[in-house]
């Protein structure tokens, strides 16, 4: 009895979009972290009667056919990737994206990885890196005895000292943008690396060529938004159940099959 | 045997059927862009000889696409695009042009408007869209104009169809037309929605409970039968 099946596909579905709602709960004061939203498609038609068959018993063609749908399945987990609110810190290099673009970082690997989280700190040998310790590139070095640093919005970084009226150009902070950030994989850490998907890091100075500017002092909240995903689990929940009774109902029929002898 | 139990069975198979179209309606209720179904029974009259009643079979003839207006749901995606009223989406998939209503899109690695399967979209003209990789503030005007702040991209097509009904549904929330489908006149497009499956719950568990309780009348019936031929059999035994 195929409506059993098709229920648990759609059981299925319901409990995939709740680990997908969970997890963007879970999320909800990750620096730079993107909403996820679980899609799904419809299955296979079983064809019963061609559309256009001509009828046995009267000779009329048939105009639309029988087609019977078999469940349902996940197509996609896509990211929402809107700009998330910003917050402020007041960080001397708490960088928030205003705008498309990623913070491109050297993975321990030696392959690159993007970010959106600004959250930048200093190492023990003066060089900018991630809350994980990753440089950024191109690696910027801050020197000893900068009283301060400024990150203008197109990311060039300037260190001002105590003894010096004019700062001190340091480097340029570049963003790399993609044609698809939808198609970028997840490595967890906020990170992200380029796929097939995703096309080739398009890297430039932040305000160029559609890339964001970089505001300083602030962090770019976590794009989650709360109502909108309990709004989402009820229906989830909800949907979950119905499929359940789907479940009773077809099971209870075939229980009254097995009574017939 | 005679027919009254083979009349009894096409309508259990048909009512196992029903069951299956709501159980697939159900399972898709969070499918974006899905259209719910149903099944349309008719009669299949075998006609008796003179004096004699005619017998009547069900059988599900043909099925029925509703075409009311899902729910939009506001994702604010720059390529999430709903239609309000009539019209689908066309995309280009390996077996040819196909429609849709299920509107999240986005630019692949190639910078071509795809679908969450990666099937292409098309345009009015039906060519595919290209969004240049460094299109910021991207806005989709109601008539499915696509412009970022610089510059035009390109149009979403939007279709209408004659008889919805005519459509042949495939997986991916897909619809195969035999007729050409036609440019709409004025639609509405709506960037930062998608369409929620038009799955109305509550009809669909009413009629399951039908469907059920018809299923077990029909058993019923069948049990029924199986009896009075028992008894029938027994009867004549008697008598020998």
């Amino acid at each position: 009895m195929n409506a059993l099946k098709i229920a648990a596909t759609g059981m299925d579905a319901q409990q995939m979009r709740v680990e997908v709602i969970a997890n963007n709960l879970a999320n909800m004061n990750t620096t730079g972290y993107n909403a996820r939203r679980a899609e799904f498609a419809d299955l296979h038609y079983q064809t019963l009667q061609q559309a256009g068959t001509i009828s046995a018993s009267d000779g009329t063609v048939l105009p639309t056919g029988v087609q019977l749908g078999l469940g349902v399945r996940p197509a996609a987990v896509t990211m929402d990737v809107s700009q998330g609110s910003l917050k402020q810190t007041g960080g001397d290099l708490d960088l928030a994206i205003e705008g498309r673009g990623y913070i491109e970082v050297s993975l321990p690997s030696g392959a690159s990885g993007y970010t959106r989280d600004g959250g930048l700190k200093l190492n023990g040998d003066g060089q900018v890196v991630t809350k994980d310790g990753y440089p950024l590139v191109p690696d910027i070095t801050i020197p000893e005895g900068a009283s301060r640093v400024a990150v203008n919005a197109d990311g060039e970084l300037y260190a001002y000292f105590s003894d010096q009226v004019e700062a001190q150009f340091l480097g340029q902070i570049t963003l790399a943008n993609f044609t698809n950030e939808k198609g970028l994989e997840a490595i967890g850490g906020n990170m992200f690396i380029e796929t097939a998907a995703s096309g080739q890091a398009l890297v430039g100075a932040a305000g160029t060529e559609g890339r964001g500017h970089l505001r300083q002092g602030y962090l770019e909240a976590s794009s989650v938004d709360a109502v909108r995903e309990i709004t989402e689990l009820i229906e989830a929940q909800r949907g979950y159940e119905l499929n359940a009774k789907v479940i009773t109902a077809a099971d209870q029929m075939l229980g009254a099959t097995t009574q017939v002898r | 045997m005679d027919t009254t139990s083979y009349v009894a069975i096409t309508r259990q198979s048909g009512l196992l059927n029903e069951m299956q179209t709501i159980a697939n309606n159900i399972a898709n209720a969070a499918t974006t862009g899905y259209r719910s179904e149903g099944l349309v029974f008719s009669e299949y009259v075998q006609q008796g000889g003179e004096g004699s009643s005619s017998v009547s079979m069900a059988t599900a003839r043909a099925h029925i696409t509703s075409d009311v207006q899902g729910g939009l749901s506001k994702t604010g995606g720059d390529f999430d695009l709903a239609i309000e009223g009539d019209g689908f989406f066309m995309v280009e998939t390996p077996n040819g042009p196909r429609l849709t209503r299920a509107g999240g899109f986005a630019p692949d690695a190639f910078g071509e408007l795809v679908t969450a399967l990666g099937n292409r979209v098309l345009d009015a003209g039906g060519t595919p869209i290209f969004v240049p990789p460094d299109a910021a503030n991207v806005t989709i005007a109601r008539d499915g104009t696509i412009s970022s702040d610089t510059r035009l991209i390109g149009q979403v097509g939007v279709f209408t169809v004659v008889d919805p009904n005519l459509l042949a549904r495939e997986d991916g929330v897909l619809f195969r037309f035999d007729e050409e489908p036609l440019p709409a006149d004025s639609p509405t497009v709506l960037q930062g929605f998608l369409e929620q499956a038009n799955v109305n719950p509550v009809f669909e568990i009413a009629r399951m409970i039908e469907v059920q309780r018809s299923y077990e009348a029909g058993q019923k019936l069948l049990d029924r039968e199986d009896e009075r031929i028992r008894n029938v059999v027994r009867t004549l035994g008697q008598l020998l």
